[in-house]
């Protein structure tokens, strides 16, 4: 067995001997063309293999990333989906608040804001509960009112919360006038969650469809001159001695987030504060 | 065995040109077909670490374009001496693997050169000792212990 090893090892020394001989006597060519022969092809075949195998770990590589790329992309898209509503929220609770204090400021009656914390809307009664009550000195029957126009009233006050019964609960009334013709009645609210203006007088009313109503200050309630809703339709019945309008309310309850609550005298006329109709 | 020995030779030398590249550090590669060489002569013999060491250096040889034989005479001997004296080295020992496959290295790195020398090739000992030898014969040694240590695992594991 030794002398087997020894004489292998003698022969590929020997070999190994006269290939770089041959390769020292000008006979390079012969000695590798001779080689090559054999070792060419399976250079080939390790070349190849090494593509398929860099060319397959390649791929694995840009899967995995295309995979984490993935993943990433998936999650920021997901972020920034959010972000923009938050962002989007933002801007409209902003927009809103920024309404609420440019009217705070330009109207010359005492008021305090408070934001709609809940919502009562079940056609027997509609109201909303603004997070400010007896703590903050809020007294029962105080003018609520919105950048649009009059929300409602007070009716009852927590420690810290208040309910406000808003114009469209059935049992809401409200003093207003037509501002164009200045015709007066009083604003109900209805269980469909509308308004109606009633108890106008027939003669000379002369009322029509998207005339403005506000309110009328009689009783000392509320300020005068806060828009409540436009003449949707007119009930006219005959001889009566009164006719009705349906009325759209100009504050949407359903949407409306923060109010200001008319904490001081409430008898000024604050008309010129709010969007009005031209005439 | 011939099937064998081919196999764990061009599987050396598919391992030095996939992954020759993606081990390199600070340009310096393993010289994977001599750790593969050690290891087949270890458990083999004499002999077939003679064979392996012939091919392997043979097709590093042809590979790298200079004197076709130097490789192939260097670590056929280094098969050869590794296989005779496998019996006696205690090579599970990371103790011993590292050191003995640096000096493998440094041996057969001097080998080289001396043929070289002899065949008038040019050569500067110093730099291609301190630049590529040496280097080469670090990482040789802490890969070839790396490897010992994962084929005693996996031995232990299946028998066990």
């Amino acid at each position: 067995m030794r002398i087997r090893a020894l004489v292998l090892l003698g022969t590929i020394a020997g070999l190994c001997l006269l290939l770089l001989t041959l390769q020292m006597r000008s006979r390079a060519s012969l000695a590798s063309d001779a080689l090559a022969i054999v070792t060419t092809p399976v250079q080939t075949g390790l070349a190849r293999v090494n593509r398929v195998a860099f060319g397959a770990w390649a791929t694995y590589l840009d899967w995995k990333n295309v995979r984490a790329e993935n993943g990433r992309l998936r999650a920021e898209a997901q972020r920034l989906r959010v972000e923009a509503l938050q962002v989007g929220e933002m801007a409209d609770e902003n927009r809103r608040l920024r309404r609420l204090l440019v009217l705070k400021e330009s109207l010359p009656l005492e008021t305090m804001s408070g934001e709609i914390i809940a919502r009562e809307w079940g056609g027997w009664v509609r109201s909303l509960t603004v997070n400010r009550g007896r703590t903050d000195r809020v007294m029962r029957l105080t003018a609520v009112i919105a950048p649009e126009g009059l929300v409602g009233r007070v009716v009852d006050v927590r420690p810290s919360a208040s309910v406000v019964q808003v114009l469209t609960d059935p049992a809401s009334t409200v003093g207003a006038h037509v501002v164009r013709t200045r015709t007066s009645g009083i604003v109900e609210g209805d269980p469909r969650g509308t308004l109606r203006l009633k108890y106008m007088a027939r003669d000379g009313a002369g009322i029509q469809v998207g005339d403005l109503v506000v309110s009328s200050g009689q009783g000392g309630l509320f300020p005068r001159g806060i828009p409540v809703g436009r003449v949707r339709a007119i009930d006219d019945r005959g001889s009566a001695l009164f006719h009705y309008a349906q009325l759209v309310p100009v504050v949407d309850f359903a949407r409306i987030d923060e109010v200001l609550l008319i904490t001081g005298d409430a008898t000024r006329d604050v008309a010129a504060h709010f969007p009005g109709d031209g005439s | 065995m011939k099937t064998l020995l081919a196999v764990a030779v061009l599987g050396g030398g598919v391992v030095h040109a996939t992954l020759g590249p993606a081990l390199r550090i600070a340009d310096v590669a393993p010289d994977i077909p001599l750790i593969v060489v050690v290891l087949l002569a270890l458990r083999r013999g004499p002999e077939f670490g003679c064979a392996a060491g012939f091919v392997a250096g043979l097709l590093q040889d042809a590979a790298g374009g200079g004197l076709m034989g130097v490789q192939a005479l260097t670590k056929a001997v280094i098969g050869f001496g590794i296989g005779a004296a496998g019996g006696r080295l205690r090579v599970r020992q990371p103790l011993v693997q590292v050191p003995g496959l640096v000096l493998l290295t440094i041996l057969e790195g001097l080998a080289r050169f001396a043929l070289l020398q002899l065949f008038r090739f040019p050569a500067p000992f110093g730099e291609l000792m301190t630049y590529v030898v040496l280097p080469q014969a670090l990482y040789n040694g802490f890969l070839g212990a790396a490897l010992v240590l994962a084929l005693a695992w996996s031995e232990s594991a299946r028998s066990a």
